[in-house]
């Protein structure tokens, strides 16, 4: 008895000292006292209280520590093992592999891709025969690739800036010559400014996202270049689609949003209408005053992809605006590519500054990537000032369509589409001359082959196949350029026509 | 006014030695210090306000500041702040063929570190606290900036409605950016928004022009007074120094532009791919040590459009929790599942994996078809090096396919500069896929990817910029290819066979990689290069690129090891040229950037907040080049000793040293283990 007592005393001492240190540093803590107070003024006005609170605050912690883990282990779903099965169910587990290898079609269609040797233009060498050849397939509209003058005003630039800017936009990446050809294309445009993207792909998928988020509306051509289609996937907002360049279907999805909206008494969003100028896809042109008086009744905001119709149709190149007359402040998001129009690299958004400022600090692309090369910069902006100069370059290429067109109309066992003016000329077989995609495929390729032999590089337009919003027939585009003559082009496109003529004949 | 030399005492601060307490709270002589200096440095931001046309801000102190054009690179002023002319005159043996505002002179070669995995270094990363009144003044600045926003906000829409117009809704259109989702742009960030899209001239080198401007309606808009300001510039992703308008590489890229033009028209598999592009992969391919390689003309474009070629529904993505958007937006787009976690964090990924792969797809449990990990070498916020044993470890055991990103690291680290694996001497194979970008140590733009030749032939078909994206154009190529052949060196033609180069279309490297069995990493054989193109010998010779390697490196962790020693809390690998220099409080990142650059040696930085960070811990990264010299890292030691005196930054715990210390015993401390 008295042993234990001795035993317990220092303890139960080191208990007690310990408990009137932790009182003491307890009451250190600024706000303690007030804490205590109410403790100790709830207990003694009703204890049962003390015990519920004291319940309440376990409860309040146990779900904080358990919504951190809810994620991982979420209940029902979550199957317990022991570490034993997990160690056999790790062994057990064979991943597929990392990329399926190409099918013996794709490994052909690959080796077919022509590499060119020195520079690219109207007439290209064949890295592989060392012939030279006309050039149908490359995106040269406005001729300007291999111009002296602007190779000259690429080689100042790069003696003053050097080549990569090595910065993102935000981080000392923007030079005067980037600020300088945003204003040049604003000004071209007529908008109240514009940015920059460093490459032309990429630029729409960003300023999608940059705009449209998850609970807006967009309302899309169901034949949308592949750009779009990944904003649009990025954006999570509520898609629409029309029937492709069909503004009446446009019109009724327009209402059937509303009517919904309307129904649902849903909150007001943001909402818009994405096409492209000129499609990628099959050369078709938008309606665009139509579609401009559609967006004003139903008040949606317009993207306008213009990649293949800006420096391409209107008198100096500005694109479906100067062609139709309407005012590019009408167009909410303007977006064109400065590698196609403007043989350079990279794209471009227009708009108001409201929009172009809110892409500064929301496009990704623009944010987490570098600026664009100096040179292409300011060979972009000699470029502008080429096609303001010299309206030729533009009746010109107008020109050689119309000669193009009026040839391959003639040629038997195809279809070209597209609209009269558009610069990329896609055809395709006139009914199933190969059977399934594949199959003409293969036809058209014998067709690129064959004229290739003869001197005219022409490509199919390749698509990434299953991974499309919807599949369009194969077809062989020619990119028509300004810098032929008419006789050229004229030459070129029999070239193009006998070629049809006898691969379609051989399989008849 | 207060004195000009506030700015810049005189002698250093005796309190370096203090060790620092909880109490320490800067006496009130650094307070008055600190706010003569930031109503000085305001004082001279704003001058132009005065006088906009006259000189610019910095000619009270006779810098170099250029105004016309055409003196960008041949500043004659008088100068005596070391970024035009080196201070100590180069001797009659001393031949630089640079220009020394776009790549310092440097002679000394104890100045000089090879980048390299030690044993004993460690890659756990210490993030170290300050003292809590530093968390505490911080979380209450925000607090602050968030009531008078909201305050400013209330009254606004009242009485200013016009200012508000484009964030509410107007004439049946929502607007573009509610002022709720904009409320942090425009009431936090646009108070220090002269430290963001400072717009610049000239190279981007190891001194770079900026356009002086000021504003009148509170950052609301800019206007350009028309001179310029010459700094430092320790902000550019110029890690080995190719941003240079002089030199065998820009050479090599005007003679591409006279044979090449500026574009290639048009996309990779339509026509648009030239010779370049071809013997650019198969260079790539062999820098990288990987079988083929596929080049694309945008970094974040090479994240963005490949990653949805490699995995897709049914597969999962691992990803760091730190990785870059280019990234996130990719795996968005494949459809594929993505588990984060921690940061660099070894055992929070076995165990996510040991999980993920014991549970299979959610609900229905299959197993995954595949998993892939995706890292990056170096983080661009933090300097951190990934752990790419601790992972190789782990992908023998859980058989997950591992992709790291190399944007900042290739060229940036290891011996031979050819990035992480080099650092860690891992056989690049064992790794899946390697991904960067040529943006920043290649002085150009765009990315790559590498992999096995079955892997990069599918991205070619299946990847969407080969369909849709325009390539590369013959300029951006042509640098790469120029300043890789010169990290690499270029092996002499074999004297007898005179091998023509021939190429196959479609396969880069099936024709150019004769010699596979070639040491990994060795030379660039003088026939994958274009047969235009005649380096300079010290480039040739690859001298000069193992040079810049190594000034790289010495640099890093000078400037690592230096902040350290004065008593900042920084965070990353000491080897990695991203130095974050953590500063906490929001208010003293706009003062930090803008006393630095009205310094007497101008110094432009960049500085991070919320929401690339976390919210406390806003920072200032420098990014260190192989351009810049000793005594550059030494101007901008002495800046930040300064400044961190007067913004009570230094909290670091550890031996510090005075800074006289530390500049003379340099090589002393970038050689401590
Ligand atoms: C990890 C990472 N990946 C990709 C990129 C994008 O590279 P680029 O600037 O070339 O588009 C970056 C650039 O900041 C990056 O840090």
């Amino acid at each position: 008895m008295d042993s234990s007592a001795s035993t317990l005393e220092p303890l139960l001492a080191f208990f007690a000292y310990s408990m009137s240190k932790l009182e003491s540093t307890f009451y250190k803590v600024p706000g303690s006292a007030v804490l205590a107070r109410y403790v100790r003024s709830s207990h003694q006005n009703d204890p049962g209280r003390t015990l519920l609170e004291l319940i309440l605050i376990v409860f309040a912690i146990r779900t904080l520590l358990q919504s951190r883990t809810r994620t991982d282990r979420s209940g029902k779903n979550f199957i317990k093992f022991n570490e034993k099965e997990i160690d056999e169910l790790v062994d057990e587990w064979t991943p597929e592999p990392l990329a399926q290898p190409l099918s013996e079609w794709e490994q052909k269609d690959l080796a077919s891709v022509p590499v060119i040797s020195g520079a690219n233009g109207p007439k290209a060498k064949i890295l592989s025969t060392g012939k030279t050849v006309t050039n149908l397939a490359s995106f040269n509209f406005t001729g300007l690739a291999g111009n002296e003058q602007i190779k000259q005003h690429a080689i100042d630039t790069l003696r003053k800036y050097g080549l990569g800017s090595c910065g993102p936009p935000g981080f000392y990446g923007t030079l005067d010559v980037h600020l300088d050809l945003e204003r040049d294309i604003a000004e071209f445009l007529g908008t109240e400014a514009s940015i920059l993207c460093s490459q032309g792909f990429s630029t729409i998928s960003s300023v999608i996202p940059a705009f449209c988020k998850r609970e807006d509306f967009i309302v899309a051509d169901r034949a949308v270049n592949f750009s779009i289609q990944k904003g649009i996937q990025i954006s999570r907002s509520t898609v629409r689609w029309y029937d492709h360049n069909d503004l009446k279907s446009l019109e009724d999805a327009l209402q059937s949003v509303e009517k919904e909206r309307k129904k649902r008494k849903m909150p007001l969003t943001r909402r818009f209408i994405i096409t492209e100028g000129i499609f990628e896809r099959d050369g078709e042109m938008v309606d665009l005053p139509k579609i401009i008086e559609l967006k004003l009744k139903y008040k949606y905001r317009l993207i306008l992809d213009e990649s293949i119709s800006f420096g391409t149709v209107g008198r100096t190149g500005r694109g479906l605006t100067e062609l139709y007359n309407v005012p590019a402040s009408q167009i909410d998001m303007l977006i064109g590519s400065v590698a196609n129009g403007l043989c350079s690299g990279g794209g471009f958004c227009a708009g108001s500054m409201n929009v172009v400022d809110h892409q500064r600090i929301n496009a990704p692309s623009f944010v987490y990537s570098a600026s664009m090369p100096a040179l292409l910069a300011t060979t972009a902006s000699a470029a502008i000032t080429h096609l303001r100069n010299t309206p030729s370059v533009l009746t010109m290429l107008q020109e050689n369509i119309r000669t193009l067109r009026s040839v391959l109309d003639k040629a038997n066992g195809i279809t070209v589409l597209g609209h009269p003016a558009s610069p990329i000329v896609h055809f395709q077989l006139r009914s199933s001359q190969g059977g399934s995609y594949e199959g003409e495929s293969r036809v058209l390729q014998e067709i690129v082959e064959d004229a290739l032999a003869q001197g005219v590089l022409l490509t199919r337009a390749k698509h990434l196949k299953g991974q499309e919003l919807i599949e369009m027939p194969p077809t062989i585009r020619i990119a028509v350029t300004s810098a032929m003559t008419k006789k050229e082009v004229e030459k070129a496109a029999g070239v193009v026509k006998t070629s049809i003529a006898r691969v379609l004949g051989k399989r008849r | 006014m207060p004195s000009p030399m506030a700015l810049n005492p005189p002698s250093p601060s005796p309190s370096i030695f203090k060790k620092k307490s909880l109490s320490s709270l800067p006496s009130m002589a650094t307070a008055a210090s600190y706010l003569s200096a930031v109503s000085e440095a305001d004082a001279r931001a704003r001058h132009h306000e005065v006088s906009p046309t006259s000189t610019p801000a910095l000619s009270m102190s006779s810098s170099v500041t250029s105004s016309s054009e055409d003196t960008v690179l041949h500043e004659n002023d008088l100068d005596d702040s070391g970024l035009a002319y080196p201070l100590t005159p180069p001797t009659s043996e001393q031949v630089f063929t640079t220009v020394h505002t776009e790549f310092g002179h440097c002679a000394n070669e104890s100045f000089r570190y090879a980048s390299q995995h030690t044993p004993e270094s460690t890659l756990e990363t210490h993030y170290e606290d300050p003292p809590y009144y530093i968390f505490i003044t911080t979380y209450m600045s925000y607090l602050m900036l968030l009531c008078l926003g909201h305050i400013r906000d209330f009254f606004g829409k009242r009485f200013q409605p016009r200012y508000f117009k484009h964030l509410m809704p107007y004439d049946g259109y929502a607007p573009l950016n509610s002022d709720f989702d904009s409320f942090y742009t425009r009431r936090l960030k646009r108070r220090m928004d002269e430290c963001f899209f400072q717009p610049v001239t000239g190279v981007a080198g190891r001194t770079i022009a900026i356009l002086d401007r000021y504003s009148l309606d509170f950052n609301e808009s800019y206007l350009y007074s028309g001179s310029k300001t010459r700094a430092l510039n320790i902000s550019s992703y110029n890690y080995l120094g190719f941003a240079q308008a002089r030199g065998g590489c820009a050479d090599a890229v005007e003679e591409s532009l006279r044979r090449y033009g500026v574009s290639t028209c048009g996309t990779r598999l339509e026509s648009g791919t030239s010779e370049l592009h071809v013997i650019g992969e198969a260079l790539v391919a062999r820098f990288i040590g990987m079988e083929d390689s596929l080049i694309s003309s945008m970094g974040f474009a090479t994240n963005s459009t490949f990653i949805p070629a490699l995995v897709g529904k049914g597969c999962l993505v691992i990803s760091d929790e730190l990785n870059h958007a280019s990234i996130r937006v990719g795996v968005r787009l494949s459809g594929a599942q993505v588990r984060m976690f921690k940061h660099n964090d070894m055992e929070a990924l076995e165990s996510l994996l040991r999980e993920v792969i014991s549970q299979g797809q959610p609900k229905t449990h299959r197993p995954w078809k595949k998993i892939l990990l995706i890292v990056e070498g170096l983080y661009s916020m933090e300097g951190t090096l990934v752990n790419l044993p601790a992972i190789i470890e782990l992908k023998k055991k859980y058989k997950f396919y591992l992709f790291v990103d190399e944007a900042h690291s290739i060229g940036a680290l290891g011996p031979h500069g050819r990035g992480i694996t080099d650092y860690f001497n891992i056989n690049p194979r064992s790794v899946d896929i390697l991904m960067g970008t040529f943006t920043k140590s290649f002085g150009a733009a765009g990315g790559y990817i590498a992999g096995p030749k079955v892997l990069i032939d599918a991205l070619r078909v299946r990847g969407h910029s080969g369909a849709y994206a325009e390539a590369m154009t013959p300029s951006v190529l042509t640098q790469v290819i120029a300043s890789m052949a010169s990290i690499m060196g270029v092996a002499p033609p074999p004297p007898s066979t005179k091998s023509a180069l021939t190429l196959s279309p479609s396969s880069s490297t099936a024709t150019l990689r004769a010699s596979d069995s070639e040491e990994h990493p060795g030379l660039a054989p003088a026939s994958a290069l274009p047969s235009w193109l005649s380096l300079p010998l010290a480039l040739r010779d690859g001298s000069e690129g193992h040079s810049r390697l190594r000034r790289l490196a010495f640099n890093s962790r000078y400037l690592h090891c230096g902040l350290k020693k004065l008593g900042f809390i920084t965070y990353g690998h000491p080897n990695s040229p991203i130095v974050p220099l953590l500063v906490f409080n929001p208010g003293k990142m706009p003062v930090f950037a803008r006393l630095m650059r009205t310094r007497q040696t101008p110094i432009v930085v960049v500085v991070v907040a919320y929401p690339a960070t976390p919210l406390v811990t806003s920072r200032v990264r420098f990014c260190v080049s192989a351009s810049h010299t000793k005594e550059d890292i030494d101007v901008i030691l002495r800046a930040c000793d300064e400044f961190g005196d007067l913004l009570d930054l230094k909290h670091a715990s550890g031996e510090r040293w005075p800074l006289e210390e530390i500049m003379k015993r340099s090589v002393e401390l970038v050689n401590m283990p």
